[in-house]
C-alpha cells in the first residue's frame, strides 16, 4: 500500500478520519493547508487558531499546536499571538459564518494591521454546522433555513466580497480568491494558500485567501449537485481570481 | 527600572506596577477612567522590551489578550466597566484555557454607557462575572497607590500559580487620585513559573498541544469543568486576603473595600476616641470573598455596616458570609458631583446603628 505519508508529509494527521461530510470542500482546503506548510519547513513553528463551527475541527487533522478561538475572533487571537512570537507562524482557519459575519470585525482590523498573519477563509455560502441558516456571502435568492423564500437583497443585502473590502488596505500582501470547484481550481488554491503562507514566512504583511468550496449538507445538494453549484453560481458571484500579490519581493523579516 | 518614589495618578502607578513585575504586552481601548494606564504603558514598555497595542475594541482587546497569554508571556490589559462589559467573552475562554493575565477595572458608574464618574459598581460583574459558565476570575481591590504596587507581585503570582486572569478593580475616584507611591525595583515574577508544559509555542519541543475550551466528547467537558471546580475551591480556602482593625471587641463592625474601606482607618481612630467600639473589615480580595474574616468575628458584634459606592453589591457576600448570625447595614451612594460616602455620613450611620 502507498505510504500517504511519503506523500503528504508529516503535518496532515492522517490517522485521524476526518468529520466533514462527504464533498464538503475543507476535505480539500485541509489538506492543501498542511501541505504548504510542509513545503515551506515550517510544520514545527506554525500555530493554527481555528474558528467554531465545522472549519474549527480543520486543527484536528494537523499535527501542530492549535487554539480554537471565540466564535469570530480568531484574528484578534492571531495579532496577539503574532505580537507575542513574531518568529512563529500563525494562520486562522474559519469558514464564511465566522469570518465574515460574527468576526468581520476582527477581520478587517487584523487585515488592516498589516501584521504578517495567514488567514484562511472557507465560503460556502451557508452555516454548515449550525444547520444551513444564512450567511453574509449567501447568494441573492437562496433558500437557507433563515431565508425560506430565499435571500432578499432589499432586507438582507448583498452576499459580502470580503477581499474586494481588503483590497485597498496597504498591509494585506497577497489576496486571493480560489475555488476547489475544479481539478484547475484545486491546482490554484494549493498555489494561494502556499503563498499566502510564504507572504508570512518573509515577514511582507498580512495574507489572505478565500475558497469558494461546496457544502452539501447545509446547501441539501448530493455532492455532484453541490460541485456544479460551486463550479457555477457561487463562482458567477464570488469570481477567482488573485487581487495582489506583492510576495515576490525577498527576505524583509 | 531601580526602586524610586514618584507622585502619579494610581492608574500611572497601575502602569508602572505592571511594567516592573515583568508584564511585556499591554492591550487596551481607550475609557474614562483607566485611559491613562495605556498611555503610559505606550511609552514605558518598549524601555523593557514590550509594547502596548491599542486595539479597536474591547472584544478584539481581550481576544488578542487571550492570544497573546497561550504563549506563556505575561499580559495585560486595563479598561472600564463598559469596556470590562465587552472583554467577558475571552475572559471566559480565558478562565476554561487556563490562561494567566492581568487585568485593571477602573470602575465607573452604570448602568448602560453610565457616567464617567468613579464607583464601586463592577462589583457583580467582577466577582460573579458576565461571561456564561462556571468560572471565577480572582479578584484583587487595593484601596490605594501603594498597595497596587505592594500587590502586583502577589497578582502575578496568582495568575500563574492558578493559570488564570487576575482582575483588579479601583474605584474610577481611586485611579485618578494623585499620591506618592515607593516603586518596587523591575523583577518580572513570571519567570518563577515555568510554562514549558503548556505553553502554545510549536512543536519544536512539545508534541502538538491543541487548546480546546468546547469539548468534543461529553466526558471531556464534564472533566474540564470538574478541575476547574477543583481549582476554585483550592483557590477560596487559600487566597483569601483582608484587612481587620479592632474587631477583637466590637459592637459594630463596618465593612468596606476600596476607597471607602482605606476611610475606615480614620473613621475607627474618631469613633474609638469617643469610646465607641467600632472596628472594620476590608476584603482584599473581593473573589475570593474573605467569608474567614466574618466567620471569626466575636459574639461581642451586634451589627456590621457595609459601606460601598453602589446600591448594594458587595453587601451579599457580607450577608452570606455571616449567615444570618449578626444583622446587616447598609450604606451606599453613586453618581453626581460627590458620588462617595464622606467619613461624615459613615461616622452618622454608625452612630444611628449604634443607637438603636
Ligand atoms: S456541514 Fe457543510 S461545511 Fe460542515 S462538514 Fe458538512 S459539508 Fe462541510
Amino acid at each position: 500500500m502507498e505510504n500517504l505519508s511519503a506523500k503528504y508529509g508529516k503535518t496532515l494527521n492522517l490517522d485521524k478520519l476526518t468529520s466533514y461530510c462527504p464533498g464538503c470542500g475543507h476535505g480539500i482546503v485541509t489538506r492543501l493547508v498542511a501541505e504548504a506548510i510542509e513545503n515551506l519547513g515550517i510544520m514545527e513553528r506554525t500555530i493554527a487558531i481555528v474558528g467554531i463551527g465545522c472549519g474549527g475541527f480543520s486543527h484536528h487533522y494537523m499535527d501542530i499546536d492549535a487554539i480554537e478561538a471565540t466564535h469570530g475572533r480568531a484574528p484578534s487571537f492571531a495579532v496577539g499571538y503574532k505580537l507575542t512570537r513574531p518568529d512563529n507562524i500563525v494562520f486562522t482557519y474559519a469558514g464564511d459564518g465566522d469570518t465574515s459575519a460574527i468576526g468581520l470585525g476582527d477581520l478587517l482590523h487584523a487585515a488592516n494591521k498589516g501584521m504578517p498573519i495567514t488567514t484562511i477563509m472557507v465560503n460556502n455560502t451557508v452555516f454548515g454546522m449550525t444547520g444551513g441558516q444564512m450567511s453574509p456571502t449567501s447568494l441573492e435568492g437562496q433558500v437557507t433555513a433563515t431565508t425560506v423564500k430565499g435571500r432578499d437583497v432589499s432586507k438582507q443585502g448583498y452576499p459580502l466580497l470580503v477581499p474586494e473590502l481588503m483590497r485597498a488596505m496597504p498591509g494585506v500582501k497577497y489576496l486571493a480568491r480560489e475555488t476547489v470547484a475544479t481539478p484547475k481550481g484545486v491546482r490554484k488554491t494549493k498555489k494561494s494558500i502556499q503563498k499566502a503562507f510564504d507572504c508570512q514566512v518573509k515577514g511582507l504583511g498580512y495574507a489572505f485567501v478565500e475558497l469558494i468550496v461546496p457544502c452539501p449538507t447545509g446547501l441539501k445538494l448530493n455532492v455532484k449537485g453541490s460541485y456544479e453549484r460551486c463550479g457555477k453560481e457561487m463562482t458567477d458571484y464570488f469570481k477567482p481570481q488573485v487581487f495582489k500579490d506583492e510576495t515576490e519581493q525577498g527576505h524583509v523579516a | 527600572m531601580t526602586q524610586e518614589t514618584l507622585f502619579l495618578k494610581n492608574t500611572e502607578t497601575f502602569a508602572e506596577s505592571l511594567a516592573r513585575c515583568g508584564v511585556k504586552y499591554h492591550f487596551a481601548y481607550p475609557i474614562t477612567p483607566a485611559t491613562d494606564v495605556m498611555k503610559r504603558m505606550a511609552v514605558i514598555l518598549p524601555q523593557y522590551g514590550g509594547e502596548m497595542m491599542q486595539m479597536e475594541s474591547e472584544l478584539a482587546v481581550s481576544s488578542a489578550l487571550a492570544g497573546a497569554a497561550c504563549t506563556g508571556t505575561l499580559v495585560a490589559t486595563s479598561s472600564s466597566g463598559p469596556g470590562l462589559t465587552l472583554m467577558h467573552e475571552a475572559i471566559g475562554f480565558m478562565c476554561a484555557a487556563e490562561l494567566p493575565c492581568l487585568m485593571f477595572d477602573s470602575m465607573r458608574v452604570g448602568p448602560g454607557d453610565g457616567d464617567i464618574i468613579g464607583a464601586q459598581s463592577d462589583y457583580f460583574v467582577a466577582t460573579r462575572g458576565g461571561a456564561h459558565g462556571d468560572y471565577h476570575v480572582i479578584v484583587l481591590a487595593p484601596a490605594s497607590g501603594q498597595e497596587i504596587a505592594d500587590i502586583m507581585p502577589h497578582g502575578v503570582r496568582l495568575a500563574y500559580k492558578y493559570r488564570t486572569p487576575v482582575l483588579f478593580v479601583v474605584d474610577g475616584l481611586s485611579a485618578q487620585t494623585t499620591e506618592s507611591t515607593t516603586l518596587p525595583a523591575y523583577n518580572d515574577y513570571s519567570a518563577e513559573f515555568d510554562t514549558s508544559d503548556w505553553a502554545y509555542t510549536g512543536t519544536q519541543d512539545h508534541p502538538k498541544r491543541a487548546l480546546i475550551t468546547g469539548s468534543y466528547s461529553h466526558q471531556d467537558g464534564y472533566e474540564m469543568n470538574e478541575m476547574l471546580r477543583a481549582k476554585y475551591e483550592k483557590i477560596y480556602d487559600n487566597e483569601q486576603m483582608w484587612e481587620a482593625e479592632q474587631v477583637e471587641d466590637a459592637d459594630l463592625v463596618i465593612a468596606a473595600f476600596g476607597i471607602h474601606g482605606r476611610m475606615c482607618t480614620d473613621m475607627v481612630a474618631k469613633m474609638r476616641a469617643e469610646g465607641k467600639k467600632v472596628g472594620f473589615i476590608r476584603p482584599i480580595t473581593l473573589w475570593p470573598f474573605p467569608d474567614r474574616a466574618f466567620a471569626a468575628l466575636p459574639d461581642s458584634v451586634k451589627n456590621i455596616l457595609v459601606v460601598e459606592m453602589n446600591h448594594g453589591q458587595m453587601i451579599d457576600d457580607v450577608r452570606l458570609a455571616v449567615n444570618g448570625r449578626i444583622p446587616v447595614h447598609f450604606l451606599g451612594k453613586t453618581g453626581g458631583d460627590m458620588p462617595m460616602c464622606t467619613l461624615a455620613e459613615m461616622i452618622a450611620e454608625a452612630n444611628r446603628i449604634l443607637g438603636e
